[in-house]
């Protein structure tokens, strides 16, 4: 019964803690490593053009969410220009505004953005369904080829989708004379916009959509365009060239249905060009600009919402848990003995500023000059309150010295002796001489070693990179740490040091 | 091999830290219960109400104030103990068996000024010896007179015979002789010899010192088992009816024989240690679990050690 419950409430903080951090690197590609690199895009629309020597404006289609990616960033280069930005609305894209009283010459006008192609392919669905378009008039003999055409493709098929597969590629691929009509009468940049015209002859609803391919860089490249067929739940993206279903990769929708994406007043010989490139970007920090764009309940527990200094005071605290299950794991599992409970993940902490080498050097030195000082007080029948004080006034003055000394000597290292627990440090010393008189010299130094070897292991727990960026980045996972404590809360087997002292009933 | 030891030790049933705190003391221990046995002082009281045998109380100092009085209130008596109320370990423990003049003396025959032994006071009053260095009373007791049987294996000091008792029945004794590194202390941690007692006969067996085992005393050199306790049905019966007293379900009870007055109760332990265990070469766990095994357990002592007799019979 009490087993189960221990048990249970460990499952469950471990499975809460552990569900956020998974939500976390599956939804917000926070990485598992600190170090992971993701490819982030530059993606950059150059629009050139003539001024007329008189007041201007230039709009340009911006992308507004576009599917399968997060925008990172975005900035104009406007010049002297007025910008306005125009959000999505009532069926009109989102619009960069550029404004001037007066231009003259050859201008260009920058709209650059930085998109990080996520992991899971987002279905294009913006905006309710369409209705089924009318049959559209088409001029004779034009007609009777795209009802023979359409014909055909059904007789060939099964439902919407292959539909289209079937019809593209043949509208791209036939001899047959019907076929060759309809081809002429597209224009090499409306092929897709004529598929579409096709389609509405079999009341498919179905559009052009203009975007980027990001496979490899490129530079100067106008958008490519693709054909989207609705099936009556979802979007499908189809290559308007074979028919194939299916998207680019990373394919980057930068407008739909509107092949234009500029608007111009008084420029002339407006050109827009696209160029982009990959760039390398540390995990973490996508992660933590897709969380800044995305209201998520899972940003409250980040740690980044904290001022700077409170942060790094909490990257200190989150790690005290880990320094404290290790010093469970010592006493409990392997029977180390310490003085006091906590005293080692206290050193730990202080050895985590001064660095092990000079930490311990530093704690070994202020303890045993503490020691003997305190011995000789023995001689002084002091009581035990004013006692601990001075010990304690003479641990502060050990601390000077030892920092001035350092300071003449141009010992670094030294001068953070000050990070010390001092309180501890007393008390560790008052322990120590009192189980020094008790139980002898032996036991005393077996106590000090032993605690000052699980601080050593807790400094190495506490300052392991990876536990460390794991702790700050997942403070989540501060609930499987207690999970772990309750769970070695039920631990009955024997201490590591148990099995040597009773190493002797094991023989009979 | 240490995989193996520790399956060994698993089978002969040995009771580690971890399984004695969580399985016995934590389940048969409640904890508002630990001040009846932390307290020297309220253990003795409960003890003499229910009319079980203790050393007598000579005079407890609780401030500062009182050792003003403290040369006259010992006056009356040349044999004493002092020691603190909430000591443990035998720590803070002064006993003096004569006076010489205006010293007081103790066992290994230095004398001691009343200024040191107002020190020694007022040490226990600041807290040095209780846990955790609250402040603490001095009591000052009847100073026991160890019973002869003991004089060829314990070094000064007073050997307390140690009793597990566990929901009121005897479970396993061991007696604790003080050794010239204990320095006259019944100690184990200080270096004192663990021998182990047989529960049904009263009979001891062979020793543990520093936590190995041994035959022989290591100042005396003489055998350590087949010592009859003297008077052992009436301490088995004293050690079952520290049951009642503190409703503590695992218990250390520790007991000293004086020659004249018999088993006394010394003092209780909430955590008794586990040496005991090496002192009688076996296990806990399997003595533990036939008294859990158990339908009832009886109610008077009398029967409990009737019943401890007949369970952990070896032979």
């Amino acid at each position: 019964m009490r087993f189960s419950a221990v048990f249970v409430l460990a499952g469950l903080c471990a499975t809460i803690g552990l569900s956020v951090a998974y939500l976390k690197v599956s939804r917000l590609s926070v990485p598992l490593d600190p170090t992971a690199e993701a490819t982030v895009w530059d993606v950059e629309a150059r629009v050139a053009f003539e001024g007329r020597g008189q007041p201007a404006k230039v709009e340009l289609t911006l992308p507004d969410t576009p599917p399968g990616f997060a925008l990172l960033d975005e900035d104009f280069v406007s010049r002297s220009y007025g910008l306005a930005i125009r959000g999505a609305a009532n069926g009109n894209p989102r619009q960069a505004i550029w404004t001037i009283r007066r231009a003259a010459g050859a201008q260009a006008l920058y709209y650059h953005m930085k998109v990080y192609p996520k992991r899971e392919e987002v279905a294009a669905d913006p905006g309710p369904a369409p209705t089924f378009p009318e049959v559209p008039e088409y001029a004779e003999p034009l007609r009777s080829a795209i009802e023979a055409v359409l014909k055909k493709a059904r007789e060939e098929s099964a439902d919407i989708s292959t539909f289209t597969s079937l019809l593209v590629a043949n509208i791209n691929e036939s001899d047959d004379e019907n076929v060759k009509l309809i081809r002429k009468s597209a224009t090499e940049d409306g092929w897709a916009t004529m598929l579409t015209e096709v389609l509405a002859g079999a009341r498919i609803p179905s559009r052009v959509v203009y975007g980027l391919p990001l496979e490899q860089d490129f530079v100067d490249t106008p958008l490519t365009a693709w054909l989207e067929v609705h099936d009556g739940e979802r979007w499908l993206g189809y290559n308007p060239q074979t028919g194939q279903l299916g998207y680019p990769t990373n394919f980057l929708i930068w407008s739909y249905e509107h092949a234009k994406i500029t608007a111009t007043k008084g420029v002339r010989n407006i050109e827009v060009g696209f160029s982009g490139n990959k760039t390398p970007m540390t995990q973490l920090s996508v992660a933590n600009r897709v969380e800044s764009k995305l209201d998520t309940g899972l940003l409250a527990l980040s740690l980044n919402d904290l001022p700077v200094r409170t942060q790094n005071v909490y990257r200190v605290l989150l790690m005290v848990p880990v320094g404290a299950f290790v010093i469970v794991l010592m006493r409990g599992l392997v029977g180390v003995p310490t003085f006091g409970t906590f005293m080692p993940v206290l050193v730990a902490l202080a050895f985590r500023e001064t660095k092990l080498a000079a930490g311990l050097a530093l704690f070994i030195i202020v303890v045993s000059a503490g020691l003997a000082i305190r011995v000789a007080l023995t001689r002084l029948r002091l009581l035990l309150m004013p006692r601990l004080a001075s010990v304690l006034v003479i641990v502060i003055g050990l601390m000077l010295g030892i920092s001035l000394l350092s300071a003449k000597l141009g010992i670094e290292q030294g001068l953070s002796i000050a990070l010390f627990p001092m309180v501890i440090l007393t008390m560790t010393i008052e322990r120590m001489s009192i189980v020094w008189e008790e139980r002898g010299a032996g036991t005393a130094i077996k106590e000090f070693i032993g605690s000052l070897f699980v601080a050593v292991c807790g400094y190495f727990a506490m300052t392991e990179p990876h536990l460390v960026y794991l702790m700050s980045t997942f403070p989540e996972l501060l609930l499987v740490v207690l999970a772990m404590c309750l769970c070695f809360g039920t631990y009955t087997g024997y201490r590591l040091s148990e099995i040597l002292r009773f190493r002797d009933l094991a023989k009979r | 091999m240490f995989f193996d030891t520790w399956l060994k030790l698993r089978n002969a049933g040995i009771l580690g830290l971890n399984a004695r705190n969580r399985e016995y003391i934590m389940r048969h221990n409640p904890r508002r219960r630990y001040p009846l046995v932390d307290d020297k002082l309220t253990t003795k009281r409960l003890a003499i109400e229910a009319g079980i045998a203790v050393p007598q109380l000579y005079a407890v100092f609780q401030t500062e104030h009182d050792l003003n009085k403290l040369g006259e209130r010992l006056a009356p008596y040349s044999e004493f103990v002092i020691k603190p109320a909430h000591g443990s370990g035998g720590s803070g423990v002064l006993v003096i068996d004569g006076r010489r003049k205006d010293l007081v003396i103790k066992p290994d025959g230095r004398g001691l000024t009343r200024d040191e032994v107002e020190f020694h006071v007022s040490n226990i009053l600041s807290g040095i010896y209780s846990l955790g260095g609250v402040p603490d009373d001095a009591m000052v007791e009847y100073r026991v007179r160890v019973d002869p049987i003991f004089d060829p294996v314990s070094y000064q000091g007073v050997p307390d015979i140690r009793l597990l008792v566990y929901r009121g029945v005897p479970t396993m004794a061991m007696v604790r002789l003080p050794t010239r590194q204990s320095d006259g202390k019944a100690n184990l941690h200080q270096g004192a010899v663990g021998v182990g007692i047989e529960i049904a006969t009263g009979l001891t067996a062979h020793g543990v010192w520093q936590n190995r085992s041994v035959a022989d005393h290591p100042d005396f050199g003489v055998s350590l088992s087949n010592l009859e306790i003297p008077n052992w049905p009436r301490l088995l019966e004293l050690g079952a009816r520290c049951y009642e007293l503190t409703g503590l379900g695992y218990l250390g009870v520790d007991i000293v024989i004086d020659r004249t007055h018999g088993p006394l109760l010394l003092e209780l332990n909430a955590r008794p240690g586990l040496a005991i265990q090496i002192a009688n070469g076996r296990g806990l766990r399997g003595r533990l679990e036939a008294v859990d095994r158990l339908e009832s357990i009886p109610e008077t002592a009398l029967e409990r050690v009737q019943l401890a007799c007949d369970l952990f019979r070896i032979h």
